[in-house]
């Protein structure tokens, strides 16, 4: 008998073996009168032990006993818990540490604005464009978000300050959406 | 929480009075009435020392742990559940404080080779199978004697993994997870702890032969 296969009678014994394993183990036992006795004395053993614990009994008296455990209990409850010393420099890193923090976000802070802040958002914005006509102004606006560009046409007052009108007689001002 | 609450009432006046149940004194002790908690002492307290005792097989070093075993059992009792029972919650607890206080024992002394070979099972492999029961005809008591005599005797490894299979009743995993140990070396040592106990039994029972 080699020690696994002790040690499989011994997990047989005690309700621990695998059951796939039993019937296996059950058939080498048939074979095998060493691995019978070795069976008997395990479930011996066992069988002798349980239930059988040695009674011991408390060799001190329950007021004596009783009061050691009282005093350290009290003695525990009354030690404050003390707070562990912390060296300067842990100290002083532990009163940084917000303040970095602070100086941190404001840091963040700045420097997005500088980065996505433009104060000319080219997604509104009125802008009056070159126009090479002598007689219509024009000025476009265009919103990004709302997905829109207006151009907003006018008569260019003359000189004279006579507003001028297009060849078939209407008005100059026209709107044109895109 | 104040331990000195309620404690001008000795429990044993209350003997009179119906049992309370442990999950009552339990309660209230968790609640800082440390009358209850004596009683519960009161009640356990020879089981607990005797696993404390079993395991170190020293009075004196059972007294102190067990008594450290109450003082930590009143220190975590809120986080007492009532899964299992009070005194299976208590045992546990000195369990523990008698597997660190033997590891520390183990750490100091150097390892000598005849526990070396008890853990491959030097001596016990060579051992016979003992066929004939040597407890027949023993009274209880006198078992018992001879079970303490051979527990004795057991090194601590085999003795623990012994009390906490046989008495305790834990399953091999969990033993293994207590003595901080591998499966295989708890079935090993639970295997030889059996054999050598059987052939101390057996040389017990051939020395009141003759």
């Amino acid at each position: 008998m080699n020690q696994e296969f002790e040690l499989k009678l011994q997990a047989w014994v005690d309700g621990e073996l695998p059951k796939r394993e039993v019937s296996r183990l059950a058939t080498e036992i048939e074979r095998n009168p060493d691995a019978q006795a070795l069976l008997a004395e395990l479930k011996m053993t066992r069988g002798f032990l349980a239930g059988n614990e040695p009674e011991v009994v408390l060799p001190e008296s329950r007021e004596f006993y009783w009061s050691k455990i009282q005093r350290e209990i009290e003695r525990l409850e009354r030690t404050p818990v003390e707070e562990p010393s912390i060296p300067w420099y842990l100290a002083v890193r532990r009163l940084l540490a917000p303040l970095s923090g602070l100086a941190l976000v404001a840091f963040l802070s700045v420097l997005s604005i500088n980065l996505f802040y433009q104060p000319d958002d080219p997604t509104r914005q009125l802008v009056e464009t070159e126009n090479l006509s002598e007689h219509v102004g024009s000025i476009s606006y265009r919103s990004q978000s709302e997905n829109m560009f207006v151009v907003y046409l006018y008569a260019k007052e003359s000189e004279s300050g006579d507003a001028e009108v297009d060849p078939e007689g209407a008005p100059v001002n026209d709107l044109f959406l895109q | 929480m104040d331990p000195r609450r309620n404690m001008a009432t000795n429990p044993e006046k209350s003997a009179e009075k119906p049992v309370v149940p442990d999950v009552k004194l339990v309660r209230r002790a968790q609640r800082g009435d440390m009358v209850s908690f004596e009683e519960l002492l009161l009640r356990h307290r020879d089981k607990i020392y005797a696993r404390a005792f079993s395991m170190m097989r020293n009075e004196e070093e059972a007294v102190d742990l067990s008594q450290e075993a109450w003082v930590k059992g009143w220190q975590r009792l809120k986080q007492f559940q009532g899964d299992s029972s009070f005194v299976t919650w208590m045992t546990r607890i000195v369990i523990n404080l008698c597997l660190d206080q033997l590891r520390k024992q183990k750490r100091q002394r150097a390892e000598s080779i005849e526990l070396m070979e008890e853990e491959s099972g030097g001596v016990e492999r060579q051992m016979p199978t003992v066929t004939i029961n040597p407890t027949a005809g023993l009274e209880r008591k006198e078992l018992r004697a001879r079970i303490d005599k051979a527990l004795g005797q057991l090194s601590y490894e085999h003795r623990t993994v012994l009390i906490l299979h046989e008495f305790e009743d834990l399953e091999y995993k969990e033993i293994a997870k207590r003595m901080e140990c591998s499966i295989g070396t708890v079935m090993s040592r639970l295997f030889y702890a059996r054999r050598k106990m059987a052939n101390l039994m057996a040389g017990y029972k051939r020395e009141e032969m003759s």
